[in-house]
């Protein structure tokens, strides 16, 4: 039975290779409403433009991986682009089953340099940079009523060296004792983020990788940080799953969040809100980016075609295209200008703020499989025993940290960045 | 006798839908949690050595016996007197039985919505104190500082939305009670209050064991309102297998969480069937 079906699905694939010049395999743009859109109006538009046709192939992440490999394997390739996570092109490339990109260039953009860094690896660039989604910070206006001495409104928008966690802090405490009140808001609730803002924004910020210098002394000062922070957060936060709201109602001034999460709240009252790039810690500035990035098979046929359908893809008016359709934000610093004014723009204007700071530190959520939510469990108590309940962050952190490494162990995941380049 | 054979057949197969219904649905999912609980690296008990060692675990079990022992008892009450004011019958008391009534259309998501808005820092509440003066800041009621009040908005949104469960239930067996067995107290000169403890309540006894037995389980398994408002500021059992399966996808944990809950529950039917037992009127009386 299951060999009809792989038979039957190869047949399929067969007869699309040979009807289309372009075999696009993805495991982004995947759920229906993205697909209708890039079936019905982005490869469309491409063919009317380029004059090639292209098929659009949205698959899992494991069957994507697992159609490349056999592919290799059986040395007949009829997948000619392929778009996934940094991570899993990063596994395949590691096979040697990718083409290496880098004689290829595209004219009229400039791919954001702190992510086009990472498509770079084993000596070959590995993918040509397409979508990226992060977390940011949000300022509702008002709040630069009350910026402390030497922070001023651009170095928060612009994420210069003054925009630290320390400045978070004195602006947070200088609301408090203005207003009375605790405007800093994070989603603490039990469906929320907020595992991602401990390992992949405070802990690169203070200790320069998110999981391998869990339980080590800049840990102890980072926690220290955070337990003074906590003052001033609000005390609802451990009961708020997503920003969008508590900003919306006024709860909070200031607040971080997924970019999807906040996304209602810009939408709703773009007049109030600035989205801006993260604080940044004594190693750096700290975030998490998802980032997908195309990929060429090695000896996949029609290359010329695949190219230009990915000139067309990060080509500055498509990706805001994209962005407009899913939650995805553009990866060439071009686009800026190609989002109408309003909310998008404010959103993306923040994204790619972060993502051009100099001293950026990205991380990347590491692929632990089914331990991956024992992963963000350890962080969440973690910060519950150390801050909350008051236990001594070292000896926690020690406990905790001999776990985390196991799980790193045990499922034989590869090191994430940042940890990765700290070797 | 083979017609006869034909005929002994018929109940069964008549039964067969409802029998695959509760395998699949019952049955199936039942043994795949035992199957669950039971399965970890550190042997059969391995899960439950795990719940046993965390605070979360015993502080889930203690704040969820302890909604219920707050929660039922005051449904209790307010049920009863509610279905006696109504079952006075006086001028319009439809029209309260209406208003009373509006709760039980309400899921447990909406009714803890509702509470937010009144009782968030920006609520109507809040509000309202400061227009009128009262207080120049807000009083917040939710967050990991404030689990006391946290706890109190539980209880005060639970009863609202619950009690006129418990209220239908008893009002219903109060219609039952027979008059004829007032009016012979009448006429053997029993007064308002020992026709209430001698003949009313031992006749309402089936109702309330219904009632109580319902909203004790139901207060058991409580989570909505709890995980809307609190998070898990406030950890229940219900609430940790819940944050088990979908946030640490550790469906073995859950599995155990809902074991838990289960024979909790039981034992709580148990306690309830044994000793409160509902005796015959006739019996109760010539004690």
């Amino acid at each position: 039975m299951r060999k009809c079906l792989v038979v039957g699905v190869m047949l399929v694939l067969f007869v699309v290779g040979a009807l289309a010049k372009v075999n696009f395999v993805s495991t982004q743009l995947v759920p229906a409403a993205e697909r209708q859109f890039v079936e019905g109006k982005l490869l469309p538009e491409f063919e009317r433009i380029y004059g090639v046709a292209a098929k659009f192939l949205p698959l899992s992440y494991a069957e994507a991986s697992n159609r490349i490999e056999a592919e290799q394997k059986a040395g007949k390739v009829v997948v000619n682009l392929y778009a996934d996570l940094q991570s899993n092109i990063d596994r395949l490339a590691s096979k040697g089953f990718l083409m290496d990109m880098k004689p290829y260039t595209f004219k009229g953009r400039t791919f954001i340099k702190t992510l086009e860094k990472y498509a770079y690896a084993r000596g070959i660039k590995e993918f040509i940079p397409w979508l990226q989604a992060t977390y940011v910070f949000v300022v509702n206006k008002k709040a630069f009523d009350y910026l402390p001495k030497g922070l001023r409104k651009e170095d928060v928008i612009y994420g210069t060296e003054k925009w630290t966690y320390d400045a978070l802090l004195e602006w947070a405490r200088n609301i408090t004792i203005k207003t009375g009140q605790k405007l800093l808001g994070f989603p603490m609730g039990p469906s929320s983020l907020w595992h991602r803002f401990l390992h992949g924004y405070l802990y690169p910020s203070f200790t320069g990788a998110q999981a391998i210098k869990f339980d080590s002394v800049r840990a102890v000062e980072m926690w220290e940080y955070l337990k003074k922070l906590f003052k001033y957060i609000h005390p609802s936060s451990s009961t708020w799953n997503s920003m969008d709201e508590p900003l919306l109602r006024g709860e909070v001034l200031l607040a971080w969040d997924h970019t999807a999460r906040i996304k209602n709240a810009i939408v709703e009252k773009p007049d109030d809100f600035v989205v801006v790039p993260v604080p940044a810690g004594p190693m750096g500035r700290g975030y998490i980016v998802v980032l997908v990035g195309l990929s060429i098979p090695k000896n996949a046929p029609n290359v010329d075609e695949a190219l230009k359908l990915i000139d067309y893809l990060t080509s500055p008016d498509v990706q805001v295209e994209i962005l407009k359709e899913s939650g995805f934000f553009p990866v060439v610093e071009e686009a800026t200008g190609y989002i109408p004014e309003g909310a998008l723009k404010i959103l993306a204007q923040g994204v790619v703020n972060q993502s051009k700071t100099k001293d950026s530190i990205v991380a990347f959520i590491p692929s632990l499989g089914p331990k991956g939510g024992e992963y963000t469990q350890a962080y969440r108590v973690a910060f519950r025993r150390i801050v909350i309940e008051g236990e001594d962050p070292a000896s926690v952190i020690k406990e905790i940290g001999e776990k985390i490494r196991r799980m790193f162990k045990e499922t034989g995941a590869p090191i994430p960045y940042p940890d990765v380049e700290l070797y | 006798m083979g017609e006869r054979e034909k005929r002994d057949w018929i109940p069964l197969l008549l039964l067969l839908p409802t029998l695959i219904y509760l395998i699949a649905f019952l049955g199936y999912p039942l043994i795949e949690t035992f199957i669950l609980a039971f399965t970890s690296d550190q042997g059969a008990l391995g899960n439950f050595k795990r719940l046993t060692a965390t605070g979360e675990f015993w502080e889930a079990l203690r704040n969820t016996l302890l909604i219920t022992a707050v929660i039922v008892p005051l449904q209790l009450g307010f049920a009863l007197m509610l279905a006696l004011f109504i079952n006075m019958k006086f001028k319009g008391y439809t029209f309260i039985l209406y208003i009373i009534s509006i709760p039980l259309a309400l899921s447990d998501v909406s009714a803890s919505l509702m509470s937010y808005t009144i009782f968030a820092p920006m609520g109507y509440l809040n509000k309202l104190l400061m227009n009128l003066h009262i207080i120049d800041r807000p009083i917040y009621f939710f967050g990991f500082t404030y689990q006391t009040r946290e706890f109190w908005v539980i209880v005060l949104t639970e009863v609202w939305r619950a009690t006129p469960l418990v209220f239908v239930i008893i009002l219903a067996g109060l219609q039952a009670v027979n008059k004829e067995y007032l009016e012979a107290a009448d006429i053997f000169g029993f007064s308002r209050w020992q026709k209430f403890t001698r003949i009313i309540l031992p006749l309402l006894k089936p109702s309330i064991l219904s009632a109580l037995l319902i909203r004790t389980l139901f207060a058991f398994q409580i989570f909505g309102v709890v995980w809307l408002l609190a998070g898990r500021d406030i950890p229940i059992l219900a609430g940790e297998a819940y944050y088990w399966q979908t946030e640490v996808n550790n469906s073995n944990v859950a599995c155990t969480y809902g074991l838990v809950i289960a024979l909790v529950s039981l034992i709580i039917s148990w306690a309830y069937l044994t000793f409160l037992k509902p005796g015959h009127l006739e019996g109760e009386v010539t004690e």
